[in-house]
């Protein structure tokens, strides 16, 4: 008989009943799914391309965060240097005698600051650099007076001023090195 | 990660999972053991019969087969139908092994011949006390439903050898359910 011909055992109503009634699931076991996880990472299955974008991508993440970065840090410096320059601070009428006080002090070192660098930068060149340096302190030794702050100080100030003038006018000019 | 992205996770097709795994997804590939172990671990069971002490071991090298070939899955048959056909085999090469259990496992070495109704414990049992060559028949045809022509395939045998196999092993089963053979000709 071939196989063609065979008479074919069929399944009973009952006998199909209990094969259908045979589960078809067994509940995984956790420490398994460890087991496999461990042996697959051993072998390099995981975190292979995960963070590996093609390169053209990966060069315009890396443009966009360079300018995101730039401009988020010179909205935040523009506002901080805004808030906290010279100017702004002189034009505010809400601050403390303290505060005013340092404000007078960061001035005066602005000035020096700047005096400094003018005479860098113009005294072999330019002969009025010392005169506007005088004028401004001589201005601010009057402002002072003005003020009720000298406390006699001022009007000795300005006779230092004006003796050095007098002695420089007097005096050859020298050879100066600046270094 | 987070119980959402996990159920997330479980909501994606096999194939949008499986192109995770491959891009290095552990999490997806967890997401799939989840989805058909289950199923893969009650069929490696049923075919290994006397050996079911062997079942964690066969369905690990199962899954371990599967994603080392996951490249060759081209998502033309269904990713549980290529596990299943990988755990078949599996479990047969199992088949030309001796067994390692010194004893039968306790509700396969226990009587299967009944007088009262047949029960799915009669049926687990007398199943698992066939030839290992029917057995796989049985359990692919009968309880998971599949045709001749797709046993055929998977296990590398002519339809005709698959059904005149299904038709003895019934047989069997029957002869061991009604009078308590255990001796079964293959």
């Amino acid at each position: 008989m071939s196989k063609d011909e065979i008479k074919m055992t069929e399944l009973d109503a009952d006998e199909r009943r209990v094969f259908a009634a045979l589960p078809c699931e067994m509940p995984s076991v956790p420490e398994d799914e460890e087991r496999i996880v461990q042996s697959l990472r051993s072998e390099g299955f995981f975190g292979r391309r995960r963070f590996a974008p093609r390169p053209a991508l990966r060069l315009a993440a890396a443009v966009a965060i360079m300018l995101g970065g730039a401009v988020i840090g010179s909205v935040i410096g523009a506002r901080a240097g805004t808030r906290t320059s010279l100017e702004a601070q002189l034009a505010r009428d809400d601050l403390t005698i303290a505060e005013r006080i340092l404000l007078l002090q960061r001035a005066g070192s602005a000035y020096v600051q700047a005096a400094h660098a003018y005479a860098d930068a113009t005294a072999q060149t330019d002969s009025t650099a010392v005169e506007v340096a005088r004028q401004v302190l001589v201005g601010a030794a009057h402002a002072m007076v003005r003020s009720g702050l000298d406390a006699g100080m001022a009007a000795g100030l300005t006779s230092v001023l004006q003796d050095s003038t007098v002695r420089r006018v007097s005096r050859q000019p020298s050879q100066v090195i600046w270094y | 990660m987070c119980v959402t992205e996990r159920a997330a996770l479980a909501d994606l097709s096999d194939s949008e999972l499986i192109r995770r795994f491959r891009d290095g997804d552990e999490f997806a590939f967890r997401a799939l053991y989840s989805r058909h172990t289950p199923r893969l671990r009650m069929i490696v069971w049923r075919l290994l019969g006397p050996r079911r002490d062997e079942t964690d071991d066969v369905v690990q090298e199962t899954w371990m087969a599967g994603c080392r070939g996951m490249h060759r899955f081209n998502g033309d048959a269904k990713f549980s139908s290529w596990l299943t056909t990988i755990g078949i085999r599996r479990a047969q090469s199992r088949f030309s092994e001796p067994t390692h259990a010194t004893t039968e496992p306790l509700d396969v070495a226990a009587s299967v011949a009944m007088d009262g109704p047949l029960t799915a414990i009669d049926l687990e049992r007398a199943i698992a006390r066939l030839p290992d060559h029917q057995r796989v028949i049985v359990v692919l045809h009968d309880i998971e439903g599949f045709t001749h022509e797709e046993i055929a395939t998977q296990i590398d045998i002519p339809v005709g050898t698959s059904k005149v196999t299904l038709s003895r092993a019934r047989e069997a089963l029957r002869r061991m359910l009604n009078d308590g053979v255990s001796h079964v000709k293959g």
